[in-house]
């Protein structure tokens, strides 16, 4: 295979560096190579920005189908899985970019303990991925980002350098925080090989506690009822009644549901019964809870089959957690004014909203126009991110000089081009 | 060093009353709360953000190195200017702009007091939760730059994580603003890069926090345990049952008489360590723990373990803590404090390594550190007058962050490396670990106007970080 204006054979390059069964051709052109190792990611990166050939990375696919990427080489993380450290005692694992989050919460779920990112389909989304993507689960409620836990991470410069930042230690503040920076930057600036985190101890036991609305405005209440409480919950999830209808087909009315998933003891779950009051119509547990929150995490991406060009566009929306009930009442008229589908849910208390457009073919220029109106309306109030897109923020970042000083410190040949930021 | 001309500029800028360069008065900005000393050519107290930004473009047309101050309680020698240096003090920027409860968000100048922060939302029910040992004189802007931690980052995280916007002003004078209340940011994280980046990459001059809710109860227990093998060991096994704390301090015996005789806290004085534990939450849940967390430590051979009655009792414990460095400042002219970091399970290893470094150089080490997440203070006391003192006791530290780290740890948790630690970055990071890290300090401070000599180490370096080439520290230190 010879990439577009270059005189080499890129594949046998990349063979000699992965080995033979590592590298294949793309139907659409270029070559998919697998590295083994960071060493041979390192070696694939320093020679396609020597060639000036381009590189997207790509974990499970989940947020952008690997088959998107135009770039010369996709460079497949998934040969790199292997467990860097683990010692349960010291609630810390250390690995591979290409591991999935099923793979990584199974192994650490042996020792009653939870790795909190919780990204949508996570038998497909690799630690990378989510780091890459800053994606997050209803966990974000309690849990925080994925920039709270983790604690470390080796990658490759656009470059070819390989790089560190922090360490295996839940805290740690030697050097510049990379993490940070690599966090949510899209595989435009490196390759992340392996990651670090810290980890939680396993709830004993759970329960889920529903309560119905008819409108957004009462459940936003009920919502802050409970931020005013002593209550934490794990989870506190908002969901409109299409996004419920989406979840659960066979469910016909047609309220707002908050749900609440507490942890703790039965004299924990008792009070948490008895602080949310008679507003409760239904409680959780087992396996009808374990259904509802996987429903929740997979929202918008479940069999939406992400090669399918009708698959629906989702925004992921972080608004002040006061303007939430605004937001919501602007998307709910602009669904109305414009006749497409929308349809909601969202970590509410920290102010999280994923906005669901059902039809992509129709939506594309209706969610323009919805990203419109939340600007003119709410200012740096929201940021959004739009998944699956070339250029994830539709609203471009204030800091554009900024992110290019740091992409020419890292990628300076734009050999990481797999999203087009800038 | 700026010239009279460039002076007078300096004080056209902030006004009159509001530079220093009399010998008397810069001696009060010579040091920080570490070892190192070096005297700046003038401090200046800027009121406004746009004043800061006048003096960055100065100091990069006259080319004299400036430097951000909070409160000077730093321990790793970040606020110490080079010779010839401008130090920025930011104690006239010191108010709380914007307090916004409804969504959880302060916005304040960085020269406001941690302590008073929390203060002023606490009628709110609301708090800060960084809350380093100085947090009564520290500032939210020196936290910022360090990347401040304090006993309860068990639980809640570090500064980082309770920052979500920032106006910056940068090298070039530009003034830029990153995040802001939002949870998530748009573009790179730029507001996560810079808090840590301790002085070198911008001079922050708005910070907007994350506030918490105050818990419904706190439960504060002391562990009392014969040997500091037992108390360390104890550490693990009540992560290991499930619980976290919102705090987990050790003290050794040693240090907790010191403590004990300086501040009456109510620590026992023949025990061989004590735990300070703090669980927080919801009434049951805070019971429930505190039973776990006593039946841990009795199954760990605790000789007692005492809760605090009431407020006054839990702030009599905390207090013992949260002044102990001064107390030892009672039996020693002064003390190095390290701040290295091992895996939990490693606590019992490193503080006997600790134990033999004390005997092999002759020096007094007490411990007292947040042992919840493995982050030591050993604390070593010497007499500054003596020069071989000084020497042996950075020997000492070294010794011991290079164990941290053959252990898996780091060589800070919370301090920063600043001038203290550069030379050790070596031990974590590789020449290209650190290569990488320079050219994202060069994509902005390539002239090192902002706070050389920091950070990046002096030595094993292929390539040193650019700009002024004379760079004072550096040289007097000899290296």
């Amino acid at each position: 295979v010879s990439a577009p204006g270059v005189s080499l054979d890129v594949a046998r390059e990349l063979r000699s560096i992965c080995g033979h069964d590592n590298v294949a051709e793309r139907p659409v052109g270029g070559v998919y190579v697998c590295p083994g190792s960071t060493e041979e990611v390192a070696e694939v990166l320093t020679f396609a920005n020597e060639h000036h050939l381009s590189i997207g990375p790509a974990g499970g696919s989940t947020e952008r189908s690997a088959a998107e990427l135009r770039t010369d080489i996709v460079l497949h993380t998934n040969r790199l899985t292997e467990v860097e450290h683990y010692d349960h005692g010291d609630l810390t694992v250390g690995i591979g970019a290409g591991a999935t989050v099923a793979q990584l919460n199974l192994m650490v779920g042996a020792d009653r303990l939870l790795f909190a990112g919780d990204p949508p389909m996570p038998d497909r989304c690799t630690v990378g991925g989510l780091l890459a993507t800053a994606v997050y689960g209803p966990l974000r409620h309690g849990y925080g980002a994925v920039r709270d836990y983790c604690i470390g991470v080796r990658f490759v410069t656009g470059d070819g350098r390989r790089g560190k930042g922090g360490g295996r230690v839940v805290k740690n503040v030697a050097g510049y925080d990379l993490m940070k920076l690599l966090i949510g930057s899209y595989g435009t600036l490196a390759v992340i090989t392996s990651a670090s985190f810290k980890l939680f101890p396993s709830p004993r036991q759970t329960k889920t506690f529903l309560a119905e609305f008819a409108t957004a405005n009462e459940a936003l209440q009920f919502r802050d009822r409970i931020l005013r409480s002593p209550l934490s919950p794990v989870c506190l999830e908002l969901v409109s009644p299409g996004a419920r209808k989406l979840m659960r087909p066979e469910m016909t009315s047609d309220t707002w549901v908050m749900c609440v998933r507490a942890a703790g003891s039965d004299a924990v779950l008792t009070r948490y019964q008895k602080e949310l009051g008679s507003v409760i119509t239904r409680e959780l547990e087992g396996d009808s809870e374990q259904r509802m929150w996987r429903a929740i995490q997979n929202f918008g991406y479940a069999g939406d089959g992400r090669d399918d060009a009708r698959a629906p566009e989702l925004i992921y929306l972080s608004v002040w957690p006061r303007e939430v009930p605004d937001v919501v009442d602007t998307l709910l008229k602009q669904s109305a004014l414009s006749g497409v589908d929308v349809s909601l849910i969202g970590r509410v208390g920290v102010g999280l909203l994923l906005v669901r457009v059902a039809d992509k073919e129709a939506g594309t220029a209706a969610i323009h126009k919805l990203i419109v109106v939340l600007e003119r309306v709410f200012g740096d109030k929201i940021t959004l991110k739009l998944r699956g897109a070339v250029n994830p923020w539709p609203i471009p970042p204030t800091n554009l000089a900024s992110m290019r000083a740091i992409k020419q410190a890292l990628d300076p040949n734009n050999t990481l081009r797999g999203r087009n930021i800038f | 060093m700026p010239s009279p001309a460039v002076l007078a500029q300096l004080r056209k800028i902030v006004g009159l009353d509001a530079l220093l360069d009399r010998p008397e008065d810069l001696m009060l900005y010579e040091y920080d709360g570490g070892v190192r000393k070096c005297t700046p050519a003038a401090v200046v107290f800027p009121q406004e953000t746009r004043q800061v930004a006048q003096i960055m473009k100065l100091a990069g047309s006259a080319g004299f190195p400036i430097v951000a101050r909070g409160a000077g309680t730093g321990l790793s020698g970040g606020a110490i200017a080079p010779e010839g240096g401008v130090v920025i003090a930011f104690a006239r920027m010191n108010r709380i702009l914007e307090v916004d409860a409804g969504n959880m968000r302060a916005v304040v100048q960085p020269g406001v007091v941690n302590q008073q922060l929390s203060d002023s939302v606490a009628h709110l029910g609301l708090y800060f939760a960084p809350d380093p040992s100085s947090q009564k004189a520290c500032t939210i802007g020196g936290n910022v730059a360090e990347n401040s931690g304090g006993p309860h980052t068990l639980a809640y995280g570090v500064t980082v994580n309770h920052v979500t916007g920032l106006t910056v002003v940068m090298p070039s004078g530009e003034i830029l603003r990153f995040g802001g209340k939002a949870a998530e940011c748009t573009g790179y994280d730029l507001t996560g890069f810079l808090v840590g980046s301790e002085g070198t990459i911008g001079i922050v001059t708005e910070i907007t926090v994350r506030l918490l809710r105050r818990p419904e109860n706190i439960a504060t227990l002391l562990g009392i345990f014969e040997t500091i093998d037992d108390g360390a060991k104890t550490v693990s096994a009540i992560t290991a049952a499930g619980i976290t704390p919102a705090a987990l301090e050790m003290l050794d015996g040693w240090t907790l008489r010191a403590v004990e005789a300086a501040c009456h806290a109510g620590y026992p004085l023949d025990a061989g360590a004590v735990l300070l534990i703090e669980l927080e939450g919801l009434a049951e849940q805070v019971e429930e723990q505190a039973e776990a967390v006593r039946e841990v430590c009795f199954q760990q051979k605790a000789r007692e373990v005492r809760r605090a009655k009431d407020e006054n009792e839990r702030g009599l414990l905390w207090k013992g803590r949260k002044n102990a460095f001064a107390a030892l400042g009672r039996l020693a002219p002064s003390y190095y404090s390290q701040d290295g970091v091992v895996p939990r399970t490693k606590i019992p290893a490193v503080l006997q390594f600790i134990e033999g470094i004390s005997q092999k150089y002759g020096l007094r080490i007490g411990n007292i550190f947040h042992a919840g997440d493995g982050n030591l203070h050993p604390l070593i006391l010497f007499d500054p007058r003596d020069p071989h003192q000084l020497e042996l006791v950075q020997a000492a530290g070294a010794e011991i962050l290079e164990r941290c780290v053959e252990m898996g740890g780091s060589i800070t948790g919370e301090h920063g490396v600043g001038l203290e630690k550069r030379n050790l970055m070596p031990l974590l990071f590789t020449d290209d670990d650190l290569d990488v890290m320079l050219s994202l300090h060069n994509a902005f401070n390539a002239a090192a106007v902002l706070n050389p000599g920091k950070l990046f180490p002096t030595t094993r370096m292929c390539r040193e970080t650019s700009g002024p080439s004379t760079n004072p520290v550096l040289q007097a230190e000899g290296m």
